[in-house]
């Protein structure tokens, strides 16, 4: 007897679908032969601990078969494998401008693994999420985010024979690298160690809800006006799925809210700034720098207000959520984090896997006129880097790269980019005789809230101030982020701007 | 050696610092301005912060006194306000 293929199979023995698909979903029993708290543990399953009784209304909007789940996945699949033989070849990319290619490898190397760990996070909820429907709705997900590790590995690493930054698609959480060290610092946290509860409402409302179509439909759209079809193809068939299972996050909060809003509104709060960290590098990056000035169409601040702000706004006001309480230092950040964050890696880019680009006057023109209360203040960084690269000659990156070591935040691990260049809103704490830093009120207050959680992770300072990683610049790029000279980021163009007064005797000042 | 965070106004993200301590503020100024000198032109004028006070710039690091860690903002006088607190 051959599998059934999908859905139709089963049109041919006459079951329907609705005939079946409740009684498949909801197979919860009573236990008797032990406790209902030794097969479902508190530890692992997460608070609020309601019996079993209380979670058997869970109903996902979205129900999907798994015969129905199969057949539209391997047809997505060929859709994306069509697309790639077609399009995805590595003559093609070798065409498309080379600004956009880094943003492929700043997402390739952020995302795909992040969707392993994801697997981690969906399989415990296929385990302990404590309604069977939870479960099989979670077991969809961790399939889906198989899907979503496997369909970018095996694209980047075709063009690996392009360019070898791309062999950061898969080495980057095996390294040391400072971004990858903040990656991991999340990504561990939010996929691999939360309960199915902190799970549901971190990663399946908040990040997949709130944040991800920002990156996969936002810059998907951004990726068909560049020409990358082969990108925008494996970017909306990962939402396709995104969409789908995010739904399990409505209903695990409206269990929690039931019994422990403040709980809920806690989670909300932390994963809503800990996500925007994460995407206001990967998405702002690429959409605010990284995609040519001619096929933009939106700033990442006005894309974070439409997907955003708007919507996620209005899911927190369905379910009677606050705003984070730190709104307002979030909305001032649009115009502020991102620039920092990027200017400040421009200056240190041998330390990250891919290449940087300076803003032409051009571009400045448009981030002036989207940013016009705060791109200025960048306006006068990006100038002094003009007059570096004025003196140095072309290729030389040293002589427009920092040296000095830099500062990290003791929770998001990234560097101490927050408030403005006038006044930079990092703050100490001391904590049990060791003191921290942190980038930002909402860091600072995260870690307060659980520092036995946070206390002994270790940052890239400490790390060097004990020894176990070096303090000298080349020796970190080698021994510790796991670079070469091969792959350490670089000027896309080498310095070599047009728009630079390189070889008039006035542009040449002292060293 | 007494590692602190330095903040130059101006400048995007905060430098790691290893200050001797017989240097003077005034050398945490140049050391400071040197880190930074990529993104922000250096300057005269300026100011150390440290807890809220503003540090008199031919005092010792070790008479400051700060210590492993703390934030130190390097600041244009001119933008020293007269309530500057601790961070």
């Amino acid at each position: 007897m051959s599998p059934p293929q999908g859905i139709g199979d089963y049109d041919r023995v006459g079951i329907p679908r609705d005939a079946y698909l409740d009684l498949a979903r909801k197979l919860d029993w009573e236990f008797s032969y032990v406790r209902e708290e030794d097969a479902f543990p508190r530890e692992i399953c997460g608070e609020p601990y309601l019996p079993g009784e209380a979670w058997r209304d869970w109903d996902e909007p979205f129900r999907t078969s798994y015969s129905e789940y199969v057949a539209m996945q391997a047809a997505k699949n060929a859709d994306v494998r069509a697309v790639r033989d077609a399009v995805g070849r590595v003559e093609d990319f070798a065409s498309l401008p080379r600004s956009w290619i880094n943003a492929l490898k700043l997402h390739g190397a952020v995302l795909p693994l992040a969707e392993f760990a994801a697997v981690v996070g969906n399989l415990r909820a296929a385990r302990f999420g404590r309604d069977s429907a939870w479960r099989g709705a979670a077991l969809l997900g961790a399939l889906d985010e198989l899907r979503h590790t496997q369909i970018p590995l095996d694209l980047m690493h075709g063009l690996v024979r392009l360019d070898p930054q791309f062999d950061f698609a898969h080495r980057f959480y095996h390294s040391n690298n400072w971004v990858a060290i903040a990656a991991r610092h999340v990504a561990d946290e939010l996929l691999l160690a939360s309960d199915p509860i902190e799970f549901a409402i971190a990663t399946n409302f908040v990040f997949e809800t709130g944040f991800t179509n920002l990156q996969f439909v936002g810059l998907s759209s951004l990726a068909r006006l560049v020409g990358d079809r082969a990108f925008e193809k494996v970017l909306t068939s990962i939402q396709s799925d995104e969409a789908r299972h995010s739904q399990i996050g409505a209903p695990v909060l409206e269990h929690v809210l039931a019994h422990d809003p403040a709980y809920a509104q806690r989670l909300v709060d932390k994963w809503f700034w800990r996500s925007f960290h994460l995407f206001a590098i990967v998405t702002g990056f690429a959409m605010d720098y990284l995609t040519p000035l001619a096929h933009r169409t939106l700033s990442f601040k006005e894309f974070m207000h439409e997907w955003v702000l708007e919507q996620f706004v209005a899911s927190l006001e369905r379910y009677g959520l606050s705003k984070p309480w730190y709104w307002d230092e979030f909305v001032a950040s649009l115009d502020h984090y991102h620039h920092q964050v990027y200017v400040s890696a421009y200056t240190y880019r041998m330390t990250v896997w891919f290449d940087l680009v300076v803003p032409g006057p051009e571009e400045r023109a448009w981030l002036g006129s989207k940013y016009p209360e705060s791109f200025p203040a960048y306006e006068q960084v990006w100038e002094r880097v003009d007059e570096a690269w004025q003196k140095a000659d072309v290729g030389n990156e040293m002589a427009v790269h920092g040296t000095a070591i830099i500062g990290f935040c003791n929770l998001c691990q990234l560097v101490l980019c927050h408030g403005t260049p006038s006044e930079n809103a990092a703050s100490t704490l001391e904590h049990a005789g060791r003191r921290y830093i942190f980038c930002s009120n909402p860091c600072r207050a995260i870690f307060e809230a659980e520092p036995e959680r946070y206390a002994e992770h270790r940052d890239v300072v400490a790390r060097v101030l004990a020894g176990e990683a070096p303090g000298n610049l080349a020796a970190m790029l080698r021994e510790y982020f796991g670079l070469t000279l091969e792959t350490w980021g670089r000027d896309v163009h080498a310095g070599d701007y047009p728009w630079l007064d390189r070889g008039k005797p006035s542009a040449r000042g002292p060293a | 050696m007494i590692p602190v965070y330095g903040f130059l106004e101006g400048d995007t993200l905060g430098i790691l610092l290893l200050l001797d301590e017989q240097e003077t503020v005034r050398d945490v100024i140049e050391k400071l301005q040197r880190s930074s000198r990529l993104r922000v032109a250096p300057r005269e004028g300026l100011s150390v912060v440290h807890l809220g006070v503003v540090l008199d710039l031919d005092a010792r690091v070790a008479d400051a006194p700060i210590r492993a860690l703390e934030r130190i903002d390097v600041m244009r006088c001119e933008s020293l306000r007269e309530e500057v607190g601790p961070r």
